[in-house]
């Protein structure tokens, strides 16, 4: 009796999460008449990702098994690690060639092409237009050739947004006292941002919170800025140059023009004098202590982001041109391992979390009814389910749907930003390719001059970036310093290995 | 005469001696409390900070008296008291029941080493110094903990690294071997098998030196971060110092992902909520400090014998 009792509440409990992930009934049904017992014998695939352990993860990965073994006969098992402990750890496991199927990684944490070097990822390329259809129909064969190293692909690519467009942010309230509304609108360079911060500084001094006028001035150093494809160690290619030449950075016009109006503004007493202040720039915002981002990464839907991370309504200007750019492609992928014995799986997983919204967002945002729920569904808009106060507190909320798959899949979890998807994706279509589109360096006959470059621009480039040198001397000091350190060499070597690769797809 | 000058002379030079005696005194208890202040003085920028109100510790700075009094940050860390008090909770037994299983094999090994008459003692200690000159390194640490004794995940990978450190053994058999051989000999006479004499013999009279090492191993689990980081990864068992390490480095790591640009990311905790846990975290271990200072101090000049 009781055992009876037992088993129709598990396969009622069965039902609630088979629901929640959508399957159908004649699904259900085979489901429940097998038993947990059958999927539990189909390959488990593990899934390696930063972030903070969720409590109710266990329950979304049962969830989203029983979903998968229906559609691809596999389970699969999250396995979340701290963002700290992240690179240390899978560094470890893959070494010690521990088993696992599929990672999350890129050039910024657990390197993409370290990995590739090793051959711990698997070259999936092959497998992708066959086993996961839908997925690499949805990619450009270009954005595609972004992740390829060496002829393979060795990873699949998170749609997000691909392009850098970067402007300044400026705080609404600032913005409407001053009325500088339609001079803000009108910016197409960062040089005409001063008469605006002259006004902010003015109503800056009759403000006892607000100290500053701007924070960071060394974002606009950031080349994208510019119109150019950052390459390793400070050089650089025009993304109008579709000879793709490559030149040192810091001795273009643009780099000592963007020098002297970091100096300028320095001088002008718009960010704080004492520059370690300003590694804590966004708790300063946070406080209100100044008004202007001189420049972030502008995208659809991004005042609101700011404003729901930091408080603070804002209104934002794009002034560089938005660049497809291999280093904005492959910010964010997920390779299958080169051990994993079911890499046609996981490059079937692959495909379902990148082409099913539904599997895609239980894993993004957890099980309706349980952590979300529909606010609206025409607009895909969700909120935190049973009444809880935020996501964070529902149980399960990782918090990084750029992390798992195509971002653009994503339910709205903020009313604001509804419709910034589509805008979104558009600009990533839009978007001119950069003439090295799909081309990544090997540093690895130049490593010495690399790691000389990387320290002479820590000792030269960040005082420039800072406004703390005069421009004329620290700048011929910094170009010194680097010619010194060996850049032409990595010049040099980087134009033939391009000349090389335009060669090879031409 | 003479003797009146000689003693006024006398009395002259003991005054200037006092006089010395007491600026070096002096000028030596300055130094100290100018060093005591350079310890203190940071530990008290940290409770004030995590007194303070996050805007105006923003505004304001760091302060030796808080701007702006502020509980915020205890009391969002103690929405989810559960977490710290686990940590404290792994912390405290892996050191306790670390500390008495490592006395627990390394006093005999010890022992044994430190006996001329035992046979094997020769192998013996090569198969255990060879260890202190060479190591494997990581990667085949790792592979023997997670893939030979699959402890990752459980309390026994934080207990078993430091059940034997070497150096310790060696302290452990120069004290064994400086017993008299005549002590052990008598015992013998007397009808005492082996582990008699080690357990009511060698150990009572070695009980400075385990103390001693006691008190380090203690100390060694109680500070240990990266054997958590290498094979951690249930929240629900991470010691006290790792659960900093990761509150702290999980704050850079999204740092860096701001810097990347095109991702959110979720909460980082506020300055002034890592300070809370800081101060959560360190506060009770300094108060033990102070009840236990007496044998930390012994301890430490024991360990500085022969």
């Amino acid at each position: 009796m009781a055992k009876g009792f037992s088993r129709r509440n598990f396969l009622k409990s069965m039902g609630v999460a088979a629901a929640a992930g959508g399957l159908n009934f004649a699904g259900l049904s085979r489901l429940a008449a097998a038993g947990a017992g059958r999927y539990q014998d189909l390959p488990r695939l593990v899934y390696l990702y930063p972030g903070s352990p969720q409590p109710d993860v266990q329950t979304v990965q049962d969830v989203l098994s029983a979903y998968m073994a229906e559609r691809i006969g596999a389970t699969i098992e999250l396995r979340a690690i701290d963002w700290g402990a992240f690179d240390g750890q899978i560094g470890l496991i893959n070494a010690s060639a521990e088993n696992y199927d599929l990672a999350f990684t890129a050039p910024w944490i657990n390197n993409y092409y370290t990995n590739i070097n090793q051959e711990y990822l698997a070259s999936i390329g092959d497998m992708l237009p066959e086993l996961a259809p839908n997925y690499w129909a949805s990619l450009t064969p270009e954005t595609w050739e972004a992740a390829r190293v060496g002829g393979g692909i060795y990873a699949g690519i998170n749609q997000q947004i691909f392009v850098k467009p970067f402007g300044p942010y400026l705080r609404t309230d600032v913005l409407e006292a001053l009325n500088l509304g339609d001079a803000f609108a009108a910016l197409t360079s960062y040089d005409q941002l001063d008469p605006i911060m002259a006004a902010i500084k003015e109503y800056a001094d009759q403000d006892d919170t607000l100290t500053h006028v701007t924070y960071n001035l060394a974002q606009i150093m950031v080349a994208e800025n510019w119109g150019f494809d950052p390459q390793n160690s400070g050089l650089i290619v025009r993304s109008s140059d579709p000879s793709a030449q490559v030149e040192i950075y810091s001795q273009t016009d643009e780099y000592r023009q963007a020098a002297e109006t970091i100096r300028r503004w320095y001088l002008a007493g718009y960010a704080p004098s004492d520059v370690a202040l300003w590694s804590e720039m966004d708790a300063a915002w946070t406080a209100g202590q100044y008004a202007l981002r001189v420049s972030d990464i502008v995208k659809p839907g991004g005042n609101a982001e700011v404003e729901a991370r930091w408080g603070w309504a804002v209104t934002s200007k794009p002034i560089a041109e938005p660049l497809l750019t291999t280093g904005g492609v492959t910010a964010t992928l997920n390779g299958v391992s080169s051990v994993s014995a079911h890499p046609d799986l996981a490059v079937r997983y692959l495909e379902l979390v990148n082409s099913d919204p539904v599997f895609y967002n239980t894993l993004c945002k957890g099980i309706m009814g349980t952590h979300w729920e529909w606010a609206d569904e025409s607009q895909q808009l969700i909120r935190p389910a049973n009444g809880a106060a935020g996501f964070g507190d529902t149980g399960y909320n990782p918090n990084t749907d750029w992390m798992f798959g195509n971002v653009f899949n994503s339910y709205y979890s903020d009313p604001t930003q509804i419709g910034a998807w589509p805008e979104t994706a558009e600009l990533n279509r839009n978007a001119r390719p950069s003439p090295l589109l799909g081309f990544t360096f090997d540093g690895s006959a130049v490593e010495t001059e690399i790691a000389s470059i990387s320290a002479v621009t820590q000792e030269f480039g960040s005082p420039l970036g800072s406004g703390l040198v005069d421009v004329a001397e620290g700048l011929a000091a910094y170009n010194q310093a680097q010619l010194d350190a060996g850049i032409e060499r990595v010049r040099d070597e980087m134009q033939s290995q391009i000349d090389a690769w335009k060669s090879a797809n031409a | 005469m003479a003797t009146y000058s000689q003693k006024l002379r006398e009395q002259k030079r003991l005054d200037t001696d006092r006089l010395m005696n007491l600026l070096s005194r002096f000028s030596i208890h300055i130094v100290i409390i100018l060093l005591s202040l350079g310890c203190l003085f940071p530990l008290l920028l940290i409770v004030s900070a995590s007194f303070t109100d996050e805007i105006a510790l923003t505004r304001f700075g760091y302060n030796l008296i808080p701007t702006q009094f502020s509980t915020d940050a205890y009391a969002a860390i103690f929405r989810t008291p559960g977490v710290i008090i686990r940590a404290y909770l792994v912390t405290i037994f892996t050191t306790v029941v670390g500390t008495i299983l490592a006395l627990a094999l390394m006093s005999p090994l010890a022992y044994a080493l430190s006996r001329p008459d035992f046979i094997l003692r020769k192998p013996l200690s090569l198969f255990v110094f060879f260890t202190m000159l060479f190591s494997g390194g990581i990667v085949p640490y790792y592979i023997l903990m997670t893939q030979y004794l699959r402890v990752q995940d459980t309390v026994l990978a934080l207990i078993l690294p430091y059940l034997v450190v070497v150096y310790y053994v060696l302290i452990l058999r120069t004290y064994f071997a400086a017993l008299p051989s005549e002590l052990i000999d008598a015992a013998r006479v007397d009808g005492a098998g082996e582990f008699r004499i080690f357990l009511s013999i060698a150990l009572p009279l070695a009980k400075p030196a385990l103390a001693t090492i006691a008190l380090f191993t203690a100390l060694n689990y109680w500070n240990d971060w990266t054997t958590a980081l290498y094979f951690v990864r249930d929240p629900q068992l991470y010691p006290l110092q790792y659960m900093l390490y990761i509150i702290q480095s999980n704050a850079q790591a999204m740092q860096l992902q701001g810097s990347v640009g095109n991702i959110t990311v979720g909460e980082v905790p506020t300055q002034t909520a890592r300070m809370a846990m800081a101060v959560l975290a360190t506060g009770p271990a300094a108060l033990m400090f102070l009840v236990f200072q007496r044998y930390l101090v012994r301890g430490v000049t024991l360990g500085a014998f022969r």
